[in-house]
This record gives structure tokens, C-alpha cells and sequence, in this order.
């Protein structure tokens, strides 16, 4: 017993150094232990549906999830697209953009929250975020019951889930909009035409995520935190919404939420790739959809 | 009753029709007093508007828990009186009800009228409104919005063609007709697709039923006779109109049936929402707001008027009296708007994520604005009441 005593504080200290400063030991130990656990969780996978495809390349149809994902990206099309990409971003790729967030891992620390408000030039006096983190009491998932504004940091003793814009494959808000203010890109992205939004806020009322938000106010910023490659004067007085980060993943990068996710609970990825790490999920983890009887079909998948 | 043969001093024809401004020279003092209150509450509309307009949508009591607002509950409203008025007009050309003749250019007016009101409404909520001719150029066939907006607008450019059809007789009795044909399904279309913008939304449970086109049909129709009822008293209080005692009584029938029809299909909805082998957890939850939660006393009291207003006009030895037909018209009237109100904003006080709002009041520039589109129709009706030919001339050849 006190032999154990003694080693104790020796084993703890390299692991917690004082004020939890990320020394170089720590960070190549935590390196280590991420690619540990990053092999060990996709290796496998990538094992396993590399062994399908090469076993069965005939009737990959008949594989629970391939199938499954050739279905969604065949749902997943255009809806209103006028025919030329957004104009601040590259031009639509062949990518079909999705995203899942695991319930589990999600500590409600809101660092997705605050990064993509200074990603995407979020008034910061207009009173909305994109993500909204819902704390639920355990026990079950109750969207009638949540609680959106929860002390800053989260609790061990809650459950949380962010819902955002879900890209969905039938969106309402396109289907809703009388002018075709808002449509669905090739690659899936549900994007709004500021300088055409006509503020009548039928999207608003359609979404069933709550996904999007109007701009009462002129929307500022503080001039150094200004994110050049989003628009800001434009969106005064009309809805805006996630927008997976469009200028960020059509130029290669993942969303400010994926990056900023401290647990790694968001990954975001090609569908169409069938080794990205969205597309191992789908394939390998029991996933659920919010509102999946809306038949909405979002684009992003909740995992638990 | 004075039938213009010949121009006289102060009558200006105009397409047809002979606009008598002599009439307002020799208005009386009470007359001017109401028109210069209306133009002081068009004055305050308009300054809220601009106010508005640079200010934008945070001088509204509109946030995101309330996308809509008090400018919605008018739309709703504004549209549904203005269906009385052609209910009317259109039963003297398709089912013979002469006793309604008289009042056919009134209720025409009025008709027109609302509408115009109600897009007013729409207008004035717009930060910019000049974006609304993308409604023309690209139109999403999949947008209630769509057809709802352009049925108001033909509905309300039917309305004045009518108007001034029946007031020059041109085409006769045969073009009268065949504009009621037009406008009766119009009519019933415009209700129809206002009330899809509320119940084609699977995102908010308390909207989503087929139930609501029937409901926005009778509640329509109801508040559209009260209004038109209460309006033939007044003008005729004035002496501008010569109504009978029949027509009233003939009238307030027409408008016990519709409001018995309506407060049915608000039973039938209740049943359905709280029956324990149909109640969903969401609707009825939503639904139990009206009772119990926040929005009690916009709901309720649309129960207790509405009954009170029916019992009133079916009392045997009561309802013959303009005192009761005004009262139970005023009752129903209110009734409506609670109604309008309650389901637009408890539609949206427990959003699809389940945060509750606390219950939605319009802001001062809200009110103003309406105050201000309110004022203007009642304008045009005053003025109308002096420079049109309201009076439904006998026109049978001779």
C-alpha cells in the first residue's frame, strides 16, 4: 500500500503538467495515442470494406452500407439550382459533403459554436448562432425538451447534441422559398442568395431544425475579426445559415467546427469517398437522423 | 333617394363613373373631424414605416422565435373580411338573393378594399420592398407564398373591375354574372392557399392539418359578414344606403349558419388533437397552450365570443334587433383576429427544437403601421361613401 502511495504522484505528474501547459512530451504522447486510436478504430474498417469490395465488387449493392450511401448521394441532388455556382467560393466539385457528430463524445464545451461565429462573420450583436447545443437531461432524446441556453462550459451530468443546418436532401426551406432566394448546390450544400432574399422568412418557419436565422439587426463585427472570404454588409436584413463552411471545404480545408471540435465528436467528409472517415461511419456505426420521419433526409448523422 | 341625371357643379366623370366631389364641399363638420382622425393615423402609419425602413426589422417585436408577426395575424385577417363582402355580392348573381342587391356595390368595395389592406401589410413588413418583383421573374412553383400572393393581388384587381362594372353597367347583368364566376372561386381559392402558408409546414405541428383550409374558409366568410353588417348599419345611419329590416335579418342567418359551421370544425379539430388513439405528444401539447399554457387568453375568449355571438343571433325573440346583429358581429369580429392571433403566434412560441417563447406582442411601430393601413382603408371608404355612386341604381330597361 504505501509502496503504491509513493509511485502514484510520480506515474501522474508528466501526464498533468502544472497549469496543463501542452509541453512537447505531452503532445507527442498525445500524438501517439490519436494515431493509436485512429488505427485501431478506421484501420479495421478500411480493412473490412476493402475486403468487401475486393470479395463482392460484383454486388456491392447488396452490402448493407454501400448501398446504403449510394442511396443517399443518389437522394442527395440539385433542388432549384440555377445553374451556375456561388461566386464566392470555387465552382461545386463532384463531392457530396456530409457530417457526423457523435452524441457520445459531445461534452457541450460550445468551441464549434464560437468558431464558427468568427468564421463566418456572425453579427456579433445579432443574437443567433449557426450551431445550437441543446442540453438534455439523461435518459433520452427529447427534442420537445432541451435546453438551449445552458452555462457556458457544459456538465458532466447532462447529455448535449449540436443540430445545425442539415443540408438535407429534401430541403424544406428551398422547397419554401417563393423566389428561389436559396437553393441546393451539386455538391449539396443548401446555400441563400443574399442580394435576392426578399425577408418574407418562410424559411425560417419551415425549417423543422431551426436552422436558420434572420438578421434584425445590421450584423457587426469587430473590424480586425472580419473573415475577408465571407460577406457581411450583405447579409443585413436577410436569413443566413450554415453554410458547412463553403469556402473552406470547396478550397480542401474541413469546417471551423470539425477543426475547433476539442473530442473529435464532428467528422466531416466526401460521401462519395468511400474511405473518408464520414463514409466508414455510415458504413460501420449504427447512425440516426434528426426528425428522420420528416423524411427531410439531412446530411448529417447523429452517432451515440 | 337622388339619382344623378345630370352633371351638376362638382361631379367629375372618369371612366365611366360620375365621382361627385360637390358632396364633400357640402360634408358637414363631423365628417371632416373623421377624415382628418384618419389622416393623423395615416400620418403616424407612414412615420412608423419610415421609421422602419431605417431602422430595419429590430424596431419590430419580431425575432427569430417569431418570424412573423403582427403584419401575418392582418394578412390572415384583412384577407378573410374581405371574403363577406363577395359572398354577398356573389348570391345576389348566382342564387338570386335580390334582397342583398342593394348592398352589392358596398360589399364589393369593402372586398377591394381589405385586400388592399392586406398586401399593404406585406409591403410594409419588406425591408426592401423593390426585391418583391423576383416574386414575378423567378416564382418557386413548390412556395405557397407564390399563389396565395398572386391570388390577393388579382383578387383585389377582380374586385375594383367589379366594382366598376356595377357602377357604369357595362355588359350587364351578363358580365355581372360572369365576373361572379371569376371571383367566387378566386375567393375561395385566395382562403384556400392563405391557409396553406400556415398548414404545408411539417416543421410546426400545431399548423400542420388539412382542417386549417376549411376553418380559414369559415372563419373568412364569418368575420366578412359581421364586418359588411356593421358597415350597412353605418351607412345607413348616414342615409346613404336604403336598407332594409329584412336584409339585415336575412343577413344575421347567413351569418349564425357560418359561425356554427366554423365553431365545428374547431370541435372536430380539438377531438382530434385529444383523442387518446389520434393525439400526437407534439400537436397536443402545442394544442394545450390555448387552454392552459400562455396563450389562454387570445384562445378562449375566441370560444366564449364565438358561442356568445351564435346564441345571440339564434335567440327567437332577440335576433330581429340591430342592437343584437351588431353586437354579435362586433363579438365575432373580435373572435377572429383572437383566433388569427393565437394560431400564428402559439404556432411559433414552441419552436422545432422545443425552446418555449415568451408570448409574442407587437411593438409600438408594429402597431403604428397597421394603425396606419387600417386608417387608410377606412379613408377610402369615407371618401367613397361621398364621391361614389354607392347606391345601387335600378338599371332595368325602361
Amino acid at each position: 500500500m504505501s509502496d503504491s502511495k509513493q509511485i502514484k504522484p510520480a506515474e501522474e505528474k508528466p501526464l498533468l503538467p502544472e497549469g496543463c501547459t501542452l509541453s512537447r512530451r505531452r503532445f507527442l504522447e498525445g500524438l501517439g495515442a490519436t494515431a493509436g486510436i485512429l488505427a485501431a478504430g478506421i484501420v479495421p474498417a478500411v480493412l473490412s470494406s476493402q475486403a468487401q469490395l475486393a470479395g463482392a465488387s460484383e454486388s456491392a449493392k447488396a452490402e448493407g452500407g454501400n448501398a446504403a450511401i449510394e442511396g443517399i448521394i443518389e437522394e442527395n441532388q440539385p433542388v432549384n439550382y440555377p445553374g451556375k455556382p456561388v461566386s464566392y467560393a470555387d465552382p461545386a466539385g463532384k463531392q457530396k459533403w456530409g457530417m457526423v457528430i457523435d452524441v457520445k463524445a459531445c461534452i457541450g464545451c460550445r468551441r464549434c459554436v464560437y468558431a464558427c461565429v468568427e468564421e463566418n462573420n456572425i453579427g456579433r450583436n445579432s443574437g443567433f448562432t449557426y450551431i445550437q447545443v441543446l442540453e438534455m437531461e439523461p435518459g433520452k432524446v427529447d427534442i420537445e425538451h432541451t435546453n438551449l441556453d445552458y452555462e457556458q462550459g457544459g456538465r458532466p451530468d447532462k447529455w448535449y447534441m449540436p443540430v445545425q443546418c442539415m443540408h438535407c436532401a429534401k430541403p424544406t426551406c428551398v422547397y419554401g422559398c417563393p423566389v428561389i432566394a436559396t437553393w441546393k448546390e451539386p455538391d449539396g450544400i443548401v446555400v441563400i442568395d443574399y442580394d435576392k432574399c426578399i425577408a418574407c422568412r418562410n424559411c425560417l418557419v419551415t425549417c423543422p431544425y431551426d436552422a436558420r436565422h434572420f438578421n434584425w439587426v445590421e450584423p457587426e463585427v469587430p473590424e480586425d475579426e472580419v473573415n475577408p472570404k465571407v460577406p457581411l454588409e450583405e447579409k443585413s436584413g436577410v436569413v443566413e445559415k450554415c453554410t458547412f463552411c463553403i469556402h473552406r471545404t470547396r478550397n480542401g480545408q474541413t469546417t471551423a467546427c470539425t477543426e475547433a471540435c476539442p473530442v473529435g465528436a464532428r467528422k466531416f467528409g466526401d460521401l462519395n469517398d468511400p474511405e473518408s472517415e464520414v463514409s466508414i461511419l455510415l458504413k460501420t456505426r449504427r447512425v440516426w437522423r434528426l426528425k428522420e420521419e420528416y423524411g427531410t433526409e439531412p446530411m448529417i448523422w447523429y452517432v451515440g | 333617394m337622388a339619382i344623378i341625371t345630370s352633371p351638376r357643379p362638382g361631379v367629375k366623370r372618369f371612366i365611366g363613373v360620375d365621382f361627385d366631389f360637390g358632396a364633400l364641399r357640402t360634408a358637414g363638420p363631423r365628417y371632416w373631424a373623421f377624415v382628418v382622425m384618419l389622416l393623423i393615423g395615416l400620418g403616424l402609419g407612414g412615420l412608423a414605416w419610415a421609421n422602419a425602413m431605417m431602422h430595419g426589422g429590430v424596431v419590430m417585436a419580431m425575432r427569430d422565435a417569431y418570424p412573423w408577426g403582427l403584419w401575418f395575424v392582418n394578412y390572415m385577417y384583412f384577407v378573410g373580411l374581405a371574403a363577406g363582402g363577395l359572398v354577398v355580392y356573389a348570391s345576389v348573381q348566382l342564387f338570386g338573393a335580390e334582397q342583398y342587391r342593394p348592398l352589392s356595390r358596398l360589399a364589393v368595395l369593402l372586398a377591394g378594399v381589405f385586400v388592399l389592406m392586406a398586401l399593404l401589410g406585406i409591403i410594409t413588413d419588406m425591408e426592401r420592398p423593390w426585391r418583391a418583383v423576383w416574386m414575378l421573374l423567378t416564382p418557386n412553383p413548390t412556395s405557397p407564398f407564390i399563389y396565395t400572393g398572386s391570388a390577393a393581388n388579382l383578387y383585389m384587381f377582380v374586385c375594383f373591375f367589379d366594382l366598376w362594372l356595377l357602377i357604369t353597367h357595362k355588359g350587364g347583368d351578363k358580365w355581372a354574372f360572369r365576373m361572379t364566376l371569376i371571383a367566387l372561386p378566386l375567393a375561395i381559392y385566395l382562403h384556400t392557399t392563405t391557409a396553406f402558408v400556415l398548414s404545408m409546414n411539417k416543421s410546426r405541428e400545431l399548423w400542420n392539418t388539412a382542417m386549417m383550409v376549411p376553418i380559414f374558409l369559415t372563419s373568412a366568410t364569418a368575420s366578412g359578414i359581421a364586418v359588411l353588417l356593421i358597415a350597412a348599419y353605418i351607412f345607413k345611419h348616414f342615409g346613404i344606403l336604403e336598407l332594409s329590416a329584412k336584409m339585415f335579418r336575412s343577413l344575421s342567418t347567413l351569418l349564425a349558419t357560418v359561425i356554427i359551421i366554423d365553431l365545428f370544425f374547431l370541435l372536430v379539430e380539438i377531438l382530434t388533437v385529444f383523442w387518446p388513439t389520434s393525439a400526437k405528444p407534439g400537436h397536443a401539447m402545442r394544442f394545450a397552450e390555448f387552454f392552459t399554457g400562455d396563450y389562454a387568453f387570445a384562445f378562449v375568449p375566441v370560444l366564449v365570443l364565438g358561442i356568445t355571438a351564435f346564441t345571440l343571433l339564434a335567440g327567437r325573440k332577440t335576433r330581429h334587433l340591430p342592437a343584437i346583429q351588431i353586437t354579435a358581429s362586433a363579438l365575432y369580429i373580435v373572435a377572429v383576429f383572437m383566433k388569427r392571433y393565437s394560431l400564428m403566434s402559439m404556432g411559433f412560441a414552441v419552436n422545432p427544437l422545443g425552446t418555449h417563447a415568451s408570448p409574442y406582442a407587437p411593438s409600438l411601430t408594429e402597431t403604428l403601421i397597421a394603425l396606419g393601413i387600417v386608417s387608410l382603408g377606412m379613408l377610402i371608404v369615407t371618401v367613397s361613401a361621398k364621391v361614389l355612386p354607392l347606391v345601387e341604381t335600378s338599371h332595368a330597361p325602361e
